[in-house]
């Protein structure tokens, strides 16, 4: 098992020699696809394999002469290492919009390091009205057409629907995985739980799937921390991996981590598809479910607030940590209702700000340490 | 002693802030005569124009609120009533607004906006569609909401085109006529394009006086003229308007007369938005020097192609056209831009540029990018200033000193290499 996890942990960790090496040995093409929208399994039925962009693992350098360091830490780090050639081994890049440094992060890259294949969806709001749905299809098409056109390979019905088959598989898998974190809470830490999830995203599905089906009896097996521990749901940390070191102090302190509401977690593989009809329709109402609420792209009828009660109330836990990603807006905007919010349930918070590169772990472990206090103080 | 430098002002623009005032005004009071009123982010409120429904403008009212020195106070009540200062000045002007008014906190009477019946939520950016949603949230309003795409390249436009044209006609004006209650007002929106073509056509013809070396004018005066060809679309006063500016600025460039006295010694680019709430602050930094911003890319939003205006017999279809195809939902994305400020510099005689940043709105696509090519391209000069555009706090003084500074120091040290003239 062990092994199993340590595996999941280097892919997560350092991508760029996991990926390389796959690349070497299967001689496919790999395609990054920005995080939290595109549908990765049109770019899988093309043959290719499809990696969520990720937040590197190394101090922002080069990248400051092409963006701003006020924008979040992927944005900033995924074009560091495009500019320092760390990334050679992606064939091609998908981009989307979802945000204003989302919509910026494109042109940067394709202004200054092209990758060999380049496209950018705009992907719409969950609005009201048909007209949206009518535009992911669209969108979906423009994408499929033009991987075709890129990698000289169609991309049948069938291909899609046995990918669609290949995603939902590893979707129910990685489900399992959080059912078990609920039933057993401290059977699987954080960080674990982290490596899980984000190796998914960067590795081939089918083989993945295989590695947790072999993980799981074994974790099953491990024994719920039944001490005394205070349970808690982490929430927020769009598109980018949280800090392990934030994740461990938060366990550290003495709580458990029972569920999450963030991307490299619950958000990703939620929704399974099990098309019947049109591929590329099942994979549009896949994206355009309104739960969990997506902050980027969401109505104003779907409340995040009304999620994460419901996901505390569910889990009977007793506090939230919320991750709020410096200087990402769509979460930064809707921060003043969570807070009020949860205030009005009565339900104990804390917002943790995390960067990219400096943590202030000493500034963490006092403001979470007080929040024990409230939450103890509160019981 | 250094020479001083001034800027010999425009008699026209003294026209604007009456023109602006009544517009505001029309709003604030538009309750008490029983109208209806909307509050709309970015370029639908044409659609609540024709239906005379009275309604605000997102960028146009914080640029009018910071501009008349009751941002910051508004930016306090939002900071209190819990929002994060990292999040978009406008967004939270709003905010604090629509608390303000709900909760009774004192504001200055004249930036006060009415509580909206109806957000027309057009989203560039989630703070856009934030605003709106926070306001549905906290009180429930009423929102319609509109996805308006800012275009990666121009080959993209017809389908963007199409798609923005069907959510208009599916979503957007079935929704106004029934919040009015009466069928939408095609005619009227021909009306309004009608005003609003030939207003943009004699403004084109005002920016090119911008070429003239000195130029007679400042991007200053140009934009506290921008109203008319944006929110008071429709306005009739617009034409006369632009018509007397026209006739001034010919008069000066008959004159030779420089709008910088007593030379105009640099011809600066000016990018991103203009610093509403500073917008005396910044032109007199900059004017100290003896620099003139000429042009840059957010002057070329409005409406720039008024000859694919054509407002009978589809005002719909052709407003679209003019969004689109007409340039004016693209200029702040890298690539569109990028054409435009390679077409720019050499057109206007610039000669050094300046990159404004907000910080809290990243809207301006790959400034840096966009810097960088140019100064290779040109052999000129760059400087980005990082600040805001109604929120002090979030911006150096010190630090946008220096960096001016060192700025001008090397385009005085070009001087004799300038290329243009
Ligand atoms: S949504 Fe947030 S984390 Fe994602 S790209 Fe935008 S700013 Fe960054
Ligand atoms: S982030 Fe920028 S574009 Fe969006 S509402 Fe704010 S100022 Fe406007």
């Amino acid at each position: 098992m062990e092994e199993v996890l340590r595996r999941f942990t280097e892919v997560s960790t350092d991508p760029y020699t996991s990926l390389t090496k796959w690349k070497e040995q299967t001689g496919k093409k790999i395609i990054g696809s920005f995080p939290m929208r595109i549908p990765e399994e049109i770019i899988h039925a093309s043959g290719m394999l499809p990696v969520v962009m990720w937040r590197g693992n190394e101090a922002v350098t080069m990248g400051h002469s092409y963006v701003h360091n006020f924008n979040c830490g992927l944005t900033r780090s995924f074009i560091d290492d495009a500019v320092r050639d760390k990334l050679t081994f992606m064939d091609g890049m998908i981009f989307c919009r979802s945000c204003l440094q989302a919509e910026e992060i494109p042109s940067t890259i394709e202004l200054n390091a092209p990758p060999r294949h380049f496209l950018y969806l705009y992907l719409p709001p969950l609005y009201p009205g048909s007209a949206f749905r009518d535009f992911f299809i669209h969108e979906m098409k423009r994408m499929k057409e033009s991987l075709e056109e890129w990698s000289g390979q169609e991309i049948t019905k069938e291909s899609l629907e046995n990918s669609i088959a290949i995603y939902d598989k590893n979707r129910s898998l990685l489900k399992k995985v959080y059912e078990l974190r609920k039933k057993k809470p401290g059977t699987i830490k954080a960080r674990e739980m982290l490596a899980i999830v984000h190796s998914s995203m960067l590795m081939d599905k089918e083989e993945h799937s295989r590695l947790l089906e072999s993980l799981l009896p074994e974790l099953e097996g491990r024994k719920e921390i039944t001490d005394d521990k205070i349970s808690v749901i982490i929430a927020g940390a769009l598109c980018q991996t949280p800090h392990t070191a934030i994740l461990d102090l938060i366990e550290e302190a003495g709580m458990v981590i029972v569920d999450d509401d963030i991307y490299i977690g619950s958000r990703y593989f939620a929704n399974e598809i099990h098309s019947s009809g049109d591929p590329l329709e099942a994979l549009a109402d896949r994206n355009m479910k309104k739960l969990p609420p997506d902050p980027t792209m969401g109505d104003w009828k779907t409340l995040w607030t009304d999620y994460m009660v419901d996901k505390v109330r569910e889990n009977k836990v007793q506090g939230i940590i919320t991750l709020l990603i410096k200087y990402c807006p769509p979460h930064l905007c809707y921060y003043p209702d969570i807070r009020r919010r949860f205030v009005e349930e009565g339900i104990p918070e804390i917002m943790l700000e995390v960067e990219h590169e400096v943590v202030s772990i000493e500034q963490i472990r006092t403001r979470l340490m007080a929040f024990i206090e409230v939450i103890r103080g509160g019981v | 002693m250094a020479q001083e430098f001034k800027i010999d002002r425009l008699e026209t623009t003294r026209l604007i802030g009456p023109m602006v005032d009544k517009h505001w005004k029309g709003l604030r009071t538009a309750k008490e005569r029983g109208e209806k009123v909307a509050w709309c982010s970015g370029v639908p409120f044409i659609f609540a124009y024709a239906m005379d429904m009275k309604c605000h403008f997102m960028a146009g009212y914080s640029a009018y609120c910071a501009g008349r020195k009751a941002g910051e106070h508004v930016l306090e009540i939002a900071e209190k009533t819990g929002e994060l200062q990292d999040t978009c000045s406008y967004h939270r002007l709003h905010m604090g607004m629509a608390e303000a008014v709900k909760r009774g906190y004192d504001v200055r009477e004249d930036v006060i906006l009415p509580i909206p019946d109806l957000m027309i939520a057009g989203r560039v950016c989630p703070e856009m569609s934030h605003y709106a949603e926070a306001l549905y949230r906290k009180f429930g309003i009423d929102v319609v909401g509109i996805d308006l795409i800012t275009p990666y390249q121009e080959s993209d436009y017809p389908f963007l085109e199409k798609y923005l044209e069907q959510q208009f006609r599916e979503i957007l004006i079935p929704k106004m006529e029934k919040v009015c209650g009466k069928p939408f007002n095609y005619d009227r929106m021909s009306e309004i394009l009608t005003v609003l073509k030939k207003t943009a056509t004699i403004r084109n013809e005002c920016l090119e006086y911008f070429k003239k070396v000195p130029s007679p004018w400042t991007l200053w005066d140009y934009g506290v003229s921008l109203a008319p060809v944006i929110y008071l679309m429709g306005n009739p006063e617009s034409i006369p308007y632009y018509e007397k500016l026209k006739a001034e600025l010919e008069e000066r460039s008959k004159n030779n007369i420089s709008a910088i006295v007593p030379e105009e010694k640099h011809r600066v680019f000016w990018d991103g938005w203009l610093p509403w709430g500073f917008l005396g602050h910044f032109s007199r930094k900059i004017t100290s020097y003896g620099a003139n911003p000429i042009s840059g890319r957010y002057p070329w939003e409005m409406f720039p192609r008024p000859d694919l205006i054509e407002p009978e017999p589809d005002p719909v279809k052709t407003y679209v056209k003019a969004l689109y195809s007409g340039g004016m939902l693209g200029n702040n994305m890298a690539k569109p831009g990028l054409s435009l400020v390679s077409e720019i510099i050499p057109e206007y005689h610039i000669d050094g540029l300046i990159f404004f940043t907000a910080k809290s709105c990243r809207i301006w696509k790959s400034q840096l990018t966009i810097m960088e090519k140019m100064e290779r391209k040109y052999g000129i000069p760059g400087v980005t200033l990082e600040a805001d555009m109604a929120d002090s706090k979030m911006f150096s003084e010190a630090q946008i000193d220096t960096r001016l500074n060192a700025f001008f120091e090397v385009l005085e040290a070009r001087k004799e290499k300038r290329r243009w003239v």
